[in-house]
């Protein structure tokens, strides 16, 4: 090994233990653990040193003084990663104009967001936070990690893919709001279509601008008249999206719009990355999945609106038999707490397998997001993001006892009962001296 | 003969001269304080002090004994009090008074039409200066405070205009104008009904639009020097407004909320070299280190009401009640501890006595009081740019002295006398402690005023939280605040600010009240008026909504 | 005739009679080898249950199954009483979006007069989507105002809406005033608040004396009759304690209001809702009122209520005695209706008794536990046959019977489904 590569592999260790400094050591004991890509161990630990999983298996050793959580008749879990997302941000759509690329959710996190510790309540480790489906073109959205207390930069997900949001169908052309005066255009999904084409069509216009641009500065006689160009942050983000540094997460319902973005997508030249809540994806996955384009939808909620009134429960399951890689998501800060019970669903309704019906909550998200390297099972050398139950995650009976994240506890319900018990006590006794004053 | 001609020329000349240099600034006379605990800020206390007030300046100040009264001096005896530098507020919306938009035109116009393209070069240029309105009131209350100096500076819209920093000698705008403009203010809120209408989309447009001025005095540059050849840039208002603080680098204030908004404000600083200023901020002990990094002048409010965004606010209410009395009160001691520089400003309080009240708090929970004095004089002064004529007591700076019943921030201090620019101001005794009382205006009243010009009818619309009364009236001549309004006991007493055309003239009511009716005289400069009003009964709301 | 002649003629019509009278109306049918949970009574291991006439003729262990009887097996599997939902919009709503397609809710604040059955579609397809998921009866809902109107309870089958409903009427639902939660100037609402209780004793006062009037009117022909207003005469049922009423109400301040308003008024009453009924337990038992909680997916508004407030609710509640059931407050997932009982169990609640909140207790609740809610003799024949435990999320529905009838189950989901299979 010469000293380049020394330098280099020294380097890059520094890097993984200081994007981790604040990974934590904890050893979890006797538990079922549902691997979800690895199978399942009966009386199993989980090992994890630094933040970090090292080691998955039974009666491990550990080293002394190590936080020890006690598992035995509990179930353990890769951490929940519901894809989609508007929590822990400072307002969700930017409804000024059709097109807005150029916002971005990193710029509103709103880290102190009680939705955060909802959301550890329910076992998910990390979401995909972005912007809303107001406009066909929406903004950049980012991936967070669920740590309730820390910064909002700590939250942030390095690893995760940028993406874009976009949106068809009835919210971005409004349909379903009440509007005072002039409509804003698109008001139709023909309109909507067209106005992504324009913005792609001025995308590639202004790439091209900026090429001859540098070009031209670059020339051995550059000529006298050249004004600099204008940085544009809407074009750049659509160029990044056609240079392939940005992927597009799509809300969709109706599977002939879907069609028509596939379209649009190779037109431009840009990568779907998933469609959202996709009501009618089991109509097209021949097409689904030969795009190798993955959805991301509600199992079972469905006929709010016109859009969403072919929604079927058998969505997830049937699209997963076909070869499509399906993650469930709750786009609520309510229903985040139950995402293991709409993943269950997919057994009844489609007759999923346990672990594939935990893997719509697991390693899907996590691919969809690219973050699979880091998430979405217990595997060694990946996060130490756990999630742990009293019955199996998919019982209509179990309950999120704890919710780890890099190896330090985020949610611990029995520490919750103990707070809710004090609170309770201290009530009841200033309720007494308020009566005894009286 | 000749030589009494020449004597009486040349004193003619001496006095045509005196005459000059003394109605060159509006100064008024002579003083000398006297025996008076002197704290300058930038020495050490002197006992037994002397402090020289010439043509607006401190001409000499120290102790009793080095210090000699000049014969045309007016001795001011200040026996057991302290004399402080004027304290200075470095953000404050007092005095600016923004353009009252008809309430139904905002929503009509994004109604009717599509919105027409908002004219953000008048948000940008919109000099606080032109926005004055002081009153007697606001500046007797700021004097009541110990504050002699204020930037002053719109409160609302994403470009609050360009703000004014004022010495607060009167009521005459352009006598006040220490500098103007100062800076441009920046607050992290929304358009309605228009881009940007969200925070995500307010962000993203200061940074296209930082992105904008610099493209285009950049092509300005370019055409500038070499224009043959190339194409002429298009004049942009909005941009010519920015270019300023983008490109030339002038101050900018950005409002900070919360925490976040200080790393929204510190990342456009950062991306955009900006000369930036951070105020607001009464969060920023949480993000010291954020601060710290960035270097940039900091000034904090003494409004302690913790941001909606706060993780104390949304965690009950025990948690919400400890954030109000115990934890917001306590960032700028937070701030001190890390060592943080700071200014400390009114920014978001209605009142000056709010400010010192809140100063105080601030004190109680670990402000050392020296670094609390400093705070509003010698740090502003110096984040400012006046540091060489303000901020502390020294010979040739600028007389604003507060002389004080007993140390700056004390519980009991009262502020006796205040020298602004040399001029001095009694200040008047706060107002008397209100009675409680049983009664509660809260509602709608039918009111006539009668006077020398007539019958007027109106409606008062009162609300009333303890002893505080607030409202408005409205009449034929359009609608008037209620302020400072307080109920003792049965006596009534508030302040309409009326409006005709233009012009506002205050209008002082005192009198008494009962449960469902009112009345009293109103005075106002010239004359006075009767003023009786009786309430309103609550219509029955029907009883079957058919 | 020779005597084989005579005997196979015999053979032949006792056949075609016997076969005419399999043609003829139901006759029996045995569910046989199921593991069945009556609800009410012992659970039996391995069973029998006859239905003749749309009722369940015998059930238990050692049933003697008639000839004649359509037999089905039901190894392996869990016979359960048809679930009942306490409070949804089943054929009142299809797409939430479309008011065209919503009639659970009338304008105005006074609507006794309007009956939630009168405006069911009985093609909704929520219906035999919910029916699939073991949903057998349900009482449907009317929103909105003060006094909303008559809530019924209907059989999730039926081609019109007469075949459908059981009861046009079992409540009246009523909105209780609730005290805004505005933080300063406390004073101003409570009254508000207690004015709009005003208003609504008087009105049921009214009612009492309209009431009076005519039967006055009615025993002396003298007397004028009072004319007649539709808003007092569809109370008078509700004063005289015959309709009972449906309060929705949430917060602890109101729903001691409402027990106290209950008394006063001497109703009948049901309460809805009731998320903070855990803050105030043992006046709700004291009260005897029963409770029908909604949809257990909402989230608390008070932070110090702790996360899992609505979980928690039903446990505490049935820990003080109180009387309840469960609702899935929805149309289109009116099918979730166990997974709210199973939610409650899991935070504390017994399993069992989570079960009866969703059989026998509403069933007891609107007074129609002498023919629905359990596998009893006698009983209306509302038979569920599962693969597992009814609340769990994975168990699947195998049959449906309601008055005796085997169910379709199929449904918009796999009409959807099967259709599409056939392009792949």
């Amino acid at each position: 090994m010469n000293r380049k590569t020394i330098i280099f592999i020294i380097c890059l260790s520094l890097a993984v233990f200081s994007s981790l400094s604040s990974g934590q050591d904890l050893l979890i004991n006797n538990g079922t653990v549902l691997t979800v890509t690895k199978g399942t161990i009966l009386n199993g630990d989980v090992l994890i040193l630094n933040g970090i999983i090292k080691k998955i298996g039974k009666d491990l050793k550990a080293p002394e003084g190590i936080k020890i959580v006690d598992a035995t008749g509990k179930y353990v879990m890769p951490g929940i990663i519901d894809s989609h997302t508007h929590i822990a941000l400072t307002g969700t759509n930017e409804t000024g104009n059709a097109i807005t690329p150029e916002v971005n959710m990193r710029d509103v996190l709103h880290a102190e967001s009680t939705s955060i510790y909802t959301a550890l309540s329910g076992g998910v480790t990390m979401v995909h936070t972005m912007h809303g489906s107001a406009n066909p073109i929406g903004g950049e959205n980012i991936v967070l990690k669920m740590k309730w207390g820390k910064t909002s930069e700590e939250m942030i997900v390095p690893e995760a893919y940028r993406t874009l949001k976009f949106a068809l169908g009835e919210n971005p052309k409004r349909a379903n709001s009440f509007i005072i005066g002039t409509p804003r255009y698109p008001q139709s999904r023909m309109g909507v279509n067209a106005i992504i084409r324009r913005e792609f069509l001025k995308a590639k216009n202004y790439m091209e601008q900026w090429d001859r641009y540098l070009k031209a500065k670059k020339s051995k006689k550059p000529a006298k008249n050249i004004i600099p160009l204008r940085k544009d942050l809407q074009m750049e983000q659509l160029a990044d999206m056609m240079r392939g540094k940005m992927v597009a997460r799509v809300h969709s319902y109706r599977a002939d719009e879907t069609l028509e973005f596939i379209n649009l997508s190779k037109e431009f030249g840009f990568k779907i990355a998933c469609f959202e809540h996709i009501s009618e994806a089991f109509k097209i996955t021949k097409e689904l999945a030969k795009e190798g384009i993955g959805i991301s939808i509600f199992l079972d909620s469905w006929a709010y609106k016109v859009e969403a009134s072919e929604g079927i429960a058998y969505n997830a399951a049937y699209c997963t038999k076909k070869g499509i890689l399906v993650s469930i998501n709750s786009d609520s800060g309510e229903r985040i707490r139950r995402l293991f019970n709409d993943a269950a669903k997919s057994m009844k309704y489609g007759d999923l397998s346990a672990d594939e019906a935990l893997k719509l909550i697991t390693i899907n998200p996590a691919i969809q997001l690219g973050v699979e390297k880091i998430a979405g099972s217990l595997e060694v050398g990946k996060h130490g993001d756990v999630a742990i139950f009293n019955e199996h995650p998919l019982s209509a009976y179990t309950v999120c006892q704890m919710t780890i994240i890099e190896g330090e506890i985020y949610f611990d319900r029995a520490q919750y009962l103990r707070e809710r018990e004090e609170m309770e006590k201290n009530k009841k006794e200033e309720e007494k001296k308020k009566g005894g004053k009286k | 003969m000749r030589t009494q001609k020449i004597s009486f020329i040349v004193s003619a000349l001496a006095a045509i001269f005196l005459l000059v240099l003394v109605s060159s600034a509006r100064v008024g006379p002579t003083y000398a304080i006297v025996n008076c605990k002197i704290v300058p800020v930038s020495g050490s206390p002197v006992e037994n002090g002397v402090i020289i007030i010439r043509d607006g300046l401190i001409e000499s100040l120290g102790a009793q004994d080095k210090v000699a009264i000049p014969m045309d001096a007016e001795v001011i005896p200040a026996d057991g009090l302290y004399a402080y530098p004027g304290l200075i507020d470095a953000h404050t919306n007092f005095f600016v008074e923004p353009p009252k938009e008809e309430p139904g035109q905002r929503t009509a116009a994004a109604m009717a039409a599509q919105p027409e393209e908002k004219n953000w070069a008048q948000d940008v240029n919109q000099m606080a200066f032109d926005l004055l309105k002081p009153k007697k009131t606001s500046v007797d209350s700021l004097h009541m405070a110990g504050v002699t100096t204020v930037l002053v500076a719109a409160e609302k819209g994403i470009y609050a205009g360009q703000g004014a920093l004022l010495n607060v000698n009167g009521e005459k705008a352009e006598a006040m104008v220490l500098k103007n403009p100062v800076a441009l203010h920046i607050n992290f809120t929304t358009e309605r009904g228009r881009y940007p209408s969200s925070l995500m989309g307010t962000v993203a447009f200061l940074r296209q639009s930082f992105l904008d001025a610099s493209h285009y005095s950049t092509h300005k540059s370019l055409f500038a020097s070499s224009s043959r050849g190339l194409k002429r840039p298009e004049y942009d208002p909005y941009l010519e407004a920015l270019c300023p603080f983008a490109v030339e680098k002038k101050p900018v204030f950005f409002n900070c909320a919360n925490l976040e908004d200080i790393k929204r404000a510190s990342r456009l600083i950062r991306e955009y070299k900006l000369k930036g200023f951070i105020t607001g901020a009464n969060e920023a002990w949480r993000v010291a280190d954020v601060v710290k990094e960035l270097g940039v002048p900091l000034l904090v409010s003494l409004d302690f009401k913790p941001p909606f965004t706060s993780i104390y606010v949304n965690q009950g209410e025990e948690m919400k009640k400890k954030a109000e009395e115990e934890i917001y009160p306590a960032n700028a001691a937070n701030l001190h501890k890390q060592g943080v520089r700071f200014a400390l400003t009114s920014l978001g309080l209605k009142r000056s006595s709010d400010m010192v009240k809140n100063m105080q708090k601030a004190i109680k929970a670990g402000l050392p009081r020296e670094e609390a004095l400093k705070a509003m004089t010698i740090v502003p002064a110096q984040l400012l740019g006046v540091a060489d004529i303000l901020g502390s007591l020294e010979p040739g700076k600028i007389a604003n002295i507060i002389l004080t019943s007993g140390e700056i921030f004390g519980e009991k201090t009262k502020v006796e006398r205040v020298f602004v620019d040399g001029i001095s101001f009694k200040v008047k005794p706060p107002p008397k402690k209100a009675q409680p009382t049983t009664l509660n205006l809260t509602g709608k009243w039918k009111a006539t005023i009668s006077g020398p010009m007539g019958e007027m009818e109106g409606t008062l619309d009162i609300q009333q939280e303890a002893n505080a009364i607030s409202g408005t009236i409205s009449s034929d001549m359009g609608q008037w605040d209620i302020t400072d309004g307080v109920i003792s006991g049965k006596e009534l007493s508030f302040t309409i600010s009326a409006t005709i055309m233009d012009e506002t003239i205050e209008l002082v009511f005192s009198g008494t009240a009962e449960q469902d009716s009112l009345e009293g005289t109103i005075s106002f400069e010239g004359g006075s008026a009767e003023l009786k009003a009786t309430r309103i009964p609550e219509r029955s709301s029907q009883r079957r909504g058919l | 005739m020779t005597r084989k002649t005579c005997a196979s003629l015999i053979v032949v019509v006792f056949c075609f009679s016997f076969g005419l009278s399999l043609d003829k109306s139901p006759g029996v049918i045995a569910i046989k080898g199921a593991k069945i949970i009556p609800v009410v009574g012992e659970d039996i291991e391995r069973g029998t249950i006859l239905i003749k006439d749309g009722r369940i003729e015998d059930i238990g262990q050692n049933v003697s199954i008639p000839q004649d009887a359509e037999v089905y097996d039901a190894q392996g599997l869990v016979a359960y009483p048809g679930m009942i939902d306490s409070y949804c919009y089943l054929g009142l709503q299809e797409i939430g979006a479309v008011r065209a397609t919503v009639d659970s809710r009338e304008t105005g604040q006074f609507n006794p007069q309007v009956k939630a059955v009168e405006a069911l579609w009985p093609d909704s397809m929520h219906v035999p989507i919910a029916r699939s998921n073991g949903i057998t009866t349900a009482v449907v809902v009317c929103t909105g105002g003060l006094v909303s109107g008559q809530v019924g309870m209907i059989r999730l089958t039926g081609w019109t809406p007469e075949e459908m409903v059981i009861k046009s009427s079992v409540a009246m639902h009523i909105q209780f005033p609730s005290v805004p939660r505005i933080r300063r100037r406390e004073a101003q609402p409570q009254e508000q608040t207690s004015k709009k209780i005003e208003e609504l004793k008087e009105l049921l006062n009214e009612v009492r004396y309209y009431q009076k009037r005519k039967e006055a009117a009615q025993n002396n022909p003298r007397l004028p009759l009072p004319e007649f207003d539709e808003k007092l005469e569809f109370l008078i049922p509700v004063v005289n304690s015959e309709l009972p009423v449906l309060i929705s109400v949430y917060a602890d301040k109101d729903i001691k209001a409402a027990i106290q308003f209950v008394k006063d008024e001497k109703l009948k009453a049901i309460f809805f809702g009731v998320t903070d009924g855990w803050k105030v337990a043992e006046e709700i038992k004291k009260s005897g009122i029963p409770v029908v909680y909604g949809s257990l997916y909402a989230m608390p508004s008070e932070w110090d209520d702790g996360y899992d407030a609505f979980y928690r609710n039903p446990a505490v509640l049935a820990k003080a005695g109180v009387v309840f059931s469960f609702s899935s407050q929805s149309a289109s997932l009116a099918k979730d209706l166990p997974y709210h009982a199973a939610k409650a169990a899991a935070f504390g609640l017994d399993k069992r008794e989570a079960l009866k909140g969703v059989t026998i207790y509403p069933a007891q609740i609107f007074g129609v536990d002498d023919s629905l809610g359990s596998l009893e003799k006698g009983k209306v024949a509302n038979i569920v046959l599962a693969d597992g435990d009814i609340l769990e999320l994975s168990t699947n529905i195998k049959r449906v019977f309601i008055d005796g009838k085997e169910m379709d189950l199929s449904n918009r989901y796999t009409q959807l489904l099967e259709r599409y299979k056939k392009r792949h």
